[in-house]
């Protein structure tokens, strides 16, 4: 396992140096000069441009930035934003909390109730309520996430009054406490109630699936000879192995839970990691975006590393190959 | 996607088993369902000249006519615009991106993934590590920063949604051309002397490509999830009428009016319905294991 596990290792390593490699050119060969904007668009001389730049330190050729780069990187520094001038790393983790609180919590309610709707309707299929989930699932993963996002705030926000429209807290009361949780509770009924209506139906479609395809074992024809109840025949053994793929699903979305929620967060001014990304494009602030996309892809490698054990874990022929 | 069996068959046979996979989707009522409304809405953005009540960008009429108004079924927006006739010019947008994002994505997963599965060796090593490393990279920033630097014309939009999402497509062809290079149909080929790059174009990717026409429906769907995602944010071309735009556009003032804001929206949900509803009918159509569960 050990030895299995080392490989895994390594080979994200590459992968992960190439994104690097493939963000940095990316930003920096796009079109739009950051030390233009950042000098003052209209009215800046040629001089201030200049001086920006060299500020910013962008009057180097590429390979020297790119160098110097990895430089910082490797001793920990993810470098100063150009548009908030503060180091890249606190923007993030300012910003993280309130991205895990709402793409956590939503990811795992969608998880648990995906799951079961989807076990409920692969029991039995073509029956009245295994049409009208798989047609609500559909319906549910056709709709941009950012509209719904936007009903939900007409309806019972504006309409009925029972949640805020926007934020994470009321700035003006200013609770304490208790009450303080209870009021980003409150903010987060709304926005984690559209992500999880838009996450639900991969984890319905692809628990049903399975579980319709494990019905159709030889264990559970065996089982059924033997005169086991067919209710504990599914809940002992047909459920556990048809759970698999789903918690192969959740772990890989747990990898884009960082930036997934992005417009989301745009449409209930969620204070979060999309917000920032979405403000950096706009900014072109390289260093803030070139750290977001290292995060990123680190969360997405240790996802995909972490299914793989999960998988060795359970299947020992894997860890031999 | 499920993987397809792929039954080698001449050419002449084909034919017959088009008219028998033609049946298996007819009678899958999602597939049948979602065409109807393909159809439908294909029409809509055919016909929208003479359909629409008038030029989707004309000013004249008074802001937020409620639905119903003389000459305005569905409103008129914040500028006075007429709803409809921009929901009906939109749907060309959309079914463009789509249909083009997805055919770009289909012809690189095709090349890729035939080239890695055929040749396999180091080729096979490079080309799988370049399409896992795609799959990491978070493919709607990446439009974004592309989009938001290279300028927000069409072809742009259509052209990064389409080099962003083939991986899938290359990862399904490399699996089929793995079992297919294996088939006897193939070996006896070799033995011809039939030459590589024939045996690859003629017989093998012919052979193997269901499970990418049933995976691109579902590329259409998200290529208009993200063009609407991306004119949402401000990013989409200007000069084109646009459902994710009029979102965006219009949802400052949707206390006041919501029906130039909820129009478009229910606008993507169903274009995007029509493509899942078409790729279970197909999926259903394809492959046989998937016939017997039905959906």
């Amino acid at each position: 396992m050990g030895r299995y596990l080392g490989r895994q290792l390594l080979t994200i390593i590459p992968t992960l140096f190439l994104s690097i490699v493939i963000n940095f050119a990316l930003l920096h060969l796009a079109p739009g000069d950051p030390a233009r904007i950042y000098a003052g668009q209209d009215i800046a001389t040629e001089a201030q441009i200049e001086a920006t730049r060299r500020a910013l330190g962008l009057d180097d050729p590429l390979p020297v930035q790119f160098l110097r780069y990895l430089k910082e990187l490797a001793q920990g520094n993810l470098g100063i934003s150009f548009a908030y001038r503060r180091p890249v790393l606190d923007l993030i983790l300012d910003r993280m909390p309130a991205t895990l609180l709402l793409t956590g919590t939503s990811a795992v309610i969608a998880f648990v109730g995906g799951a079961l709707l989807g076990a409920a309707a692969g029991r039995r299929t073509m029956s009245r309520l295994d049409l009208s989930l798989s047609f609500l699932s559909y319906t549910f993963f056709a709709i941009p996430a950012f509209w719904l996002g936007l009903l939900l705030i007409l309806i019972f926000a504006s309409k009925l009054g029972w949640f805020p429209t926007s934020g994470m807290r009321d700035v003006r009361a200013g609770y304490t406490g208790w009450r303080a949780w209870l009021d980003v509770a409150h903010h987060m009924v709304l926005p984690t109630l559209t992500l999880v209506l838009v996450q639900m139906p991969i984890f319905y479609r692809i628990t049903r699936a399975s579980v319709v395809q494990q019905q159709r074992e030889d264990y559970v024809t065996t089982f059924r000879a033997t005169g086991m109840p067919h209710g504990r025949i599914f809940r002992r053994y047909a459920m556990r192995n048809a759970l698999l793929p789903t918690v192969t699903v959740f772990g890989l979305s747990l990898g884009f839970v960082v930036t997934g929620a992005a417009l989301v967060e745009i449409v209930f001014a969620w204070p979060g990691i999309g917000r920032l990304t979405l403000d950096a494009v706009f900014r072109r602030d390289y260093p803030l975006l070139l750290g977001i996309y290292l995060l990123l892809a680190v969360t997405v490698s240790l996802a995909i590393l972490l299914t793989d054990i999960v998988y060795a874990a359970l299947d020992p022929r894997i860890r031999l190959r | 996607m499920n993987e397809a069996l792929a039954v080698p068959l001449p050419a002449a046979r084909r034919r017959g088993r088009a008219r028998a996979a033609w049946r298996a989707y007819a009678a899958s009522r999602s597939g049948v369902i979602g065409l109807v409304m393909l159809a439908v809405i294909a029409a809509a953005a055919l016909l929208a000249p003479a359909l629409a009540p008038s030029d989707p960008f004309a000013l004249g009429a008074a802001r937020f006519l409620r639905p119903g108004a003389e000459g305005h079924p569905l409103g008129t927006d914040h500028l006075g615009r007429d709803v409809l006739s921009q929901i009906l010019y939109g749907a060309r947008l959309s079914l463009t991106i789509g249909f083009v994002a997805a055919g770009i994505a289909a012809v690189v997963g095709i090349v890729v993934g035939s080239i890695a599965g055929y040749f396999g060796g180091w080729v096979d090593v490079i080309l799988s590590r370049i399409t896992d490393m795609f799959l990491i990279i978070p493919a709607f920033f990446l439009i974004i920063v592309v989009v938001a630097t290279l300028g927000n014309g069409i072809i742009y939009v259509m052209v990064v949604i389409g080099l962003t999402s083939w991986p899938t497509n290359a990862r399904l062809m490399r699996a089929q051309v793995l079992t297919l290079r294996e088939r006897t149909f193939v070996q006896a080929l070799v033995a011809l002397g039939e030459s590589r790059s024939r045996i690859l174009l003629r017989h093998i990717v012919p052979n193997g490509i269901q499970p990418i026409i049933a995976n691109s429906t579902l590329q259409i769907a998200s290529a208009i999830l993200i063009e609407a995602g991306l004119s949402f944010l401000g990013l989409g071309d200007p000069n084109k009428a646009s459902w994710g735009r009029m979102i965006n556009d219009e949802r400052a003032s949707i206390m006041t009016a919501w029906w130039p804001s909820v129009f478009p929206g229910i606008a993507i949900l169903v274009t995007v319905l029509a493509f899942y509803l078409i790729g279970d009918g197909l999926a259903q159509a394809l492959s046989p294991r998937e016939r017997q569960s039905g959906t």
